[in-house]
C-alpha cells in the first residue's frame, strides 16, 4: 500500500441515509467489502451519518484506533462534505483528511436494480479509499471582506436591501438602470391585500435612500464589468449621459415648462405610453433622484444640434444642464452583492387571440395601474379612450401564465393584483366587473379574506380561461363592444360577454437581459431565465457564487410583502459575511513546483481567473491562490508536470480511478 | 319531473378506461388538463355539444366510460382543431375525441346513422376498393346509407361542384394496384378486432 508517507490507518463509514441509500444498497455488504480494503482499520455503517451520534462515531474512532485518513460514503459533497470535515476536525485530525463519496445521488437513486447499485457503491468506496491514503493536511486561505455592498435594481428590493445594509452601517452602491429609483411598485396605485397607498409606503423609503449618507445613488446606470471574488469584487458601471448635473438641478421642473416643445408629444415610458412627456422630463412627480432627464432620441439640440435652448435659458444660474455630458464609467471595489433586478410583465401580443394592439380598449393590467393612479395619465379616472367610463369590464388572468405554448409557470401575483383592480375599477367607474380565471389562487396573509371581499362586492367570478376577444356581435346586445368568449366550467356552458373594457392580467417574466445579468455576475438562472438561488429552499438568496445573493422577482414571481423579506434576508446575508470579516477559501488551489517549471507562460494565458503571473526574477510562475477557483486547467496543461492542484494531486485522482475501475 | 338518483359510486367507474385513452397518440397529456375550458371556449361547435370537451376530458380522466362513449360532443367534434390549438398543456383534443369515437364503435356505443361515422365508413370503403376516394362513389355511398332526404339537401351544392369541375360525374380515380392497400388496411382491421369504422 503506497501512501503519503505514513501508514495510512483509513476508517470508512457508510451511511444508509434511512432507506434513501439502504433500499437500494446493500450497506453491510459495501461494509464488509471495505474492511478487507488495504490500510482500512474500521468500516462502519450507520443509519445517519450526518446525525450528532454518526459524527460522534468518526470523533471517536479517530482516538480509539488512532485513524490518520477517513472516508465518508453518504449524500452528496455539496450537502455533508462541511459537516465531515468538521467532525473530522473536532477529532483532531486536518479537517482535508476525509473524503467524502455520493452513493445517494450518484448510486441508490439513479440505479433500480440492487446488484448493480451495490457494485457501483462498492467501487466508488474502493476510489475513495485509494485516493484518501494519498492526501495531505490543507489549510484553507483565509480572505478579507470588503466593508461595502453593491445592490442591482433600485426596485422595492434593491431599495428594501440598500436600507438594511446602509442602517448596519455598510457603505452600499444602489445602481438603477432608469432615471429614477422605485421600480414596479412606484407605477401601482394601491396594494393588495390592505389597499393602502404604494406611493405612500414606497416613496418615503426612495427618499431615505436618497438621505442615508452610507448610500451612494447611482440612477441611469448599468454594470458593465465584474472581477474579483467573495469580499473583493470590483465592478465597473456606465452611467449614462442625462445631459443635467444631478448635484446642480434642484428639481424646479422649470426647464420642462421652457422646452420649445409648448405641448408634451412624446410616449412617457413610465405612464407605458398612455402620457405623453417633453425630450425634458422627470418621470413622475416624486421621482428619486428628484432631477431632471433630457432623452438624447428626441431632443431637437442633440438630435440636430440647432435648438433655441429654452431650457438652458430657464435654468439660468444653476447651470444644471450640460449638452456635453458623456457616458461615465465608475469603478467600485464592494465585499458583496445583491442582484434585485426584478422583472418584466408578458408581451400580450404574443397572444392575439386576446385582441392586445388591435383593439384599443384592451389593456394590460399595468397600464390599467396607470389608469387607476391618481398621479397617473387621467388623474386616477377609469375611463376608456374616448373619455367614457366603461359599464362593463372583463378582466382575464393567466395572459401569458400557465400556458405550453408562453410561459408554463403561474405566475403568483396576477390573481391578486386582478381582485385589487377589479375593486378599484368598480369603485372608480361603477362598472360591472367580469374576473375569467382558471384556479383562484390567494394563498398569503388576508388575501383569502380579500377573496371574499370582493365576492361579496358582487364582483363576476367566472372560471374559464378565454379562448378569444372579439368585436364581432351574434347578438343586438353586444354591437359594438368587445366579447369574451369562454366556457364558464362551474356550470359546463359557453358563454359570450359583451364589455367595453378588457384588461390582461399579464404574467411576470425574467427582464429580456437577464441572462447576460447572470453571466456577468458569474450566476446560473433556471430554465425559465430566473436567477437561480443555491438552495431552493433552504439558500433561498445565496447563488452559487459566494457573495452574489438575489432578491426579489429577479429570482421568480413574487408579490410585495415577499419580495421585501427576501431583499432583507439577501442584506442579512450580506451583513454576515461582511462582519466576519473574512471568508475561507476551499485550498484546492494549484502550485507550482519551481525547480519542474520551465517559464513557458503556457499556463498564464490559459488561466481564466488570471490568477498565474510571471516571476520575472526566478524566471518561473507564480499562483495567485486568491484569485485561484482550482478548476485545473493549468495542472493539465503544464508541458512539465510542474503544477499541480491541492486535493486533486496525479496521484489521489490516478488512485481514485485505479480504485473505481475495481 | 322525475327525481333520480346522480350519485356515482366508484364501482361504476371504468378505471382502466381513461389509461387507454391516453395510450393513444395525442392524448399522453391527457392527466396534465387544468380544466380550464380554452378547448371548449374555442370549439365552433360546444354550443351543440351535451358535453363541453373540457367535460369530456375531466370524464375521461375519471373512468365515466359510459357517459363519455354515449355522448352526441364525440360525434359532433368537426376536427377544425381549434382547442388543440389552444390547449396550454397541450393535450391534442381533437385526436382525443377520435380515440374516444374509435372505442364507442368499437364497444357498440352511438348512433349508428350519425354522418361523422357513415362518412368514415364509406370513405374507408372506397379506399379498400380503389386504393384512393372518387369523391362522387363517397357521397352516394354515405348518402344511400344516411337517407334520401340528405341527397336531396345537398343535390344543389352537388351540382354547383360539378359544374366549377370540382366533382366528377362519371369515371372512378384508382391506382396503380389497390389489391396492396387493400391488404394493408385489412392488416390493420384483423389487429384492430376485425371492425372497420
Amino acid at each position: 500500500m503506497k501512501g503519503n508517507g505514513e501508514v495510512p490507518r483509513i476508517g470508512v463509514y457508510v451511511c444508509d441515509c434511512g432507506t434513501n441509500i439502504a433500499g437500494k444498497v446493500r450497506v453491510a455488504e459495501v461494509v464488509e467489502f471495505a474492511r478487507d480494503l488495504p490500510g482500512v482499520v474500521v468500516a462502519r455503517e450507520y443509519k445517519y451519518m450526518c446525525s450528532d451520534p454518526g459524527q460522534d462515531l468518526i470523533k471517536r474512532d479517530i482516538q480509539e484506533y488512532n485513524l490518520n485518513r477517513i472516508v465518508v460514503a453518504s449524500c452528496s459533497p455539496l450537502l455533508h462534505e462541511h459537516t465531515f470535515r468538521k467532525a473530522t476536525a473536532e477529532g483532531g485530525l486536518n479537517p482535508y483528511l476525509v473524503h467524502h463519496v455520493n452513493i445517494r445521488e450518484d448510486v441508490s437513486w439513479v440505479h433500480e436494480d440492487s446488484d448493480e447499485a451495490t457494485r457501483k457503491a462498492k467501487a466508488i468506496v474502493h476510489g475513495a479509499v485509494l485516493r484518501v491514503a494519498w492526501q495531505k493536511p490543507l489549510e484553507p486561505q483565509s480572505v478579507p471582506v470588503r466593508d461595502s455592498a453593491l445592490v442591482v435594481g433600485g426596485g422595492i428590493a434593491g431599495i428594501s436591501a440598500a436600507l438594511t445594509l446602509a442602517e448596519a452601517g455598510k457603505q452600499v452602491y444602489l445602481v438603477e438602470r432608469e432615471p429614477t429609483i422605485g421600480g414596479h411598485m412606484a407605477k401601482f396605485d394601491k396594494t393588495f391585500p390592505t389597499l393602502d397607498c404604494a406611493a405612500c409606503i414606497l416613496t418615503p423609503k426612495m427618499t431615505a435612500v436618497k438621505d442615508h449618507p452610507n448610500i451612494t445613488l447611482i440612477t441611469y446606470a448599468e454594470v458593465e464589468e465584474v472581477d474579483g471574488y467573495v469580499g473583493n469584487f470590483k465592478v465597473k458601471v456606465r452611467k449614462k449621459p442625462r445631459y443635467v448635473h444631478e448635484d446642480r438641478c434642484v428639481g424646479c421642473l422649470e426647464c420642462i415648462e421652457a422646452c420649445v416643445f409648448k405641448e408634451p408629444r412624446f410616449p412617457n415610458e413610465f405612464d407605458l405610453g398612455l402620457s405623453k412627456r417633453k425630450p425634458v422630463y422627470i418621470p413622475f412627480p416624486q421621482a428619486v433622484p428628484p432631477v431632471v432627464t433630457i432623452d438624447p432620441d428626441t431632443c431637437l439640440y442633440l438630435r440636430f444640434g440647432k435648438c433655441k435652448k429654452t431650457c438652458v435659458e430657464a435654468c439660468g444660474d444653476r447651470n444644471a444642464i450640460d449638452f456635453d455630458m458623456k457616458p461615465e464609467t465608475l469603478e467600485l471595489e464592494v465585499g458583496t452583492i445583491i442582484l434585485a433586478t426584478g422583472f418584466k410583465t408578458f408581451d400580450p401580443t404574443r397572444t392575439p387571440k386576446y385582441g392586445y394592439g388591435r383593439f384599443p380598449e384592451v389593456y394590460t393590467s399595468l397600464e390599467i395601474e396607470r389608469l387607476v393612479n391618481s398621479s397617473g395619465p387621467t388623474g386616477g379616472e377609469v375611463v376608456m379612450r374616448n373619455g367614457q367610463k366603461p359599464k362593463r369590464v372583463g378582466i382575464i388572468h393567466c395572459v401569458g401564465s400557465r400556458d405550453k405554448n408562453t410561459n408554463p409557470w403561474c405566475s403568483k401575483v396576477c390573481c391578486m393584483y386582478s381582485l385589487k383592480l377589479a375593486h378599484l375599477i368598480h369603485e372608480r367607474s361603477g362598472a360591472e366587473v367580469y374576473n375569467f380565471y382558471i384556479d383562484m389562487r390567494t394563498p398569503g396573509k388576508g388575501y383569502e379574506e380579500f377573496y371574499n371581499r370582493l365576492a361579496k362586492e358582487g364582483v363576476h367570478l367566472i372560471r374559464g380561461r378565454v379562448a378569444e376577444v372579439t368585436d364581432a356581435p351574434l347578438h343586438p346586445e353586444e354591437e359594438g363592444k368587445l366579447i369574451i368568449r369562454v366556457e364558464d366550467t362551474n356550470i359546463g356552458v359557453v358563454r359570450r360577454i359583451p364589455v367595453d373594457m378588457v384588461v390582461l392580467a399579464v404574467g411576470l417574466e425574467p427582464q429580456p437581459d437577464a441572462d447576460e445579468v447572470r453571466r456577468l455576475f458569474n450566476i446560473s438562472c433556471s430554465t425559465e431565465g430566473w436567477f437561480l438561488e443555491r438552495h431552493p429552499k433552504l439558500a433561498p438568496v445565496e447563488t452559487f457564487t459566494d457573495g452574489v445573493f438575489v432578491a426579489g422577482a429577479c429570482q421568480g414571481p413574487k408579490d410585495i410583502p415577499e419580495t421585501v423579506a427576501q431583499a432583507q434576508a439577501a442584506a442579512a446575508n450580506a451583513l454576515a459575511l461582511m462582519d466576519k470579516g473574512s471568508v475561507e477559501m476551499e485550498p484546492n488551489v494549484a502550485r507550482v513546483n519551481e525547480e519542474l517549471c520551465s517559464g513557458c507562460h503556457i499556463c498564464i494565458g490559459l488561466c481564466p481567473y488570471g490568477a498565474i503571473s510571471f516571476n520575472e526574477e526566478k524566471k518561473v510562475a507564480e499562483v495567485n491562490e486568491v484569485l485561484c477557483k482550482g478548476c485545473g486547467t493549468c495542472t493539465a496543461a503544464c508541458p512539465s508536470g510542474a503544477l499541480s492542484q491541492n486535493l486533486f494531486s496525479d496521484h489521489e485522482v490516478f488512485s481514485e480511478i485505479m480504485g473505481v475501475l475495481l | 319531473m322525475e327525481i333520480q338518483r346522480t350519485i356515482k359510486y366508484e364501482a361504476e367507474l371504468d378505471r382502466q378506461f381513461a389509461y387507454e385513452i391516453a395510450q393513444s397518440p395525442g392524448a399522453e397529456t391527457l392527466f396534465e388538463c387544468i380544466q380550464c375550458g380554452a378547448c371548449s371556449a374555442a370549439c365552433p361547435v360546444s354550443i351543440y355539444m351535451d358535453l363541453t370537451p373540457r367535460r369530456v376530458i375531466a370524464m375521461t380522466r375519471e373512468g365515466f366510460k359510459h357517459e363519455v362513449l354515449s355522448s352526441l360532443t364525440i360525434w359532433l367534434c368537426s376536427s377544425c382543431y381549434a382547442c388543440t390549438v389552444e390547449c396550454p398543456v397541450g393535450i391534442k383534443v381533437t385526436d382525443v375525441m377520435y380515440a374516444l369515437k374509435q372505442r364507442a364503435i368499437k364497444e357498440g356505443y352511438g348512433p349508428r346513422k350519425v354522418l361523422t361515422r357513415l362518412l368514415a365508413q364509406s370513405f374507408f370503403q372506397a379506399v379498400k376498393e380503389d386504393g384512393r376516394a372518387t369523391e362522387r362513389k363517397v357521397m352516394l355511398r354515405l348518402y344511400r346509407r344516411a337517407g334520401l332526404d340528405h341527397l336531396i339537401r345537398m343535390a344543389p351544392l352537388g351540382l354547383k361542384l360539378w359544374r366549377t369541375g370540382r366533382l366528377s360525374a362519371f369515371g372512378t380515380e384508382r391506382i396503380k394496384n389497390p389489391a396492396e392497400v387493400r391488404t394493408l388496411l385489412e392488416c390493420l382491421e384483423e389487429q384492430e378486432g376485425g371492425k372497420s369504422p
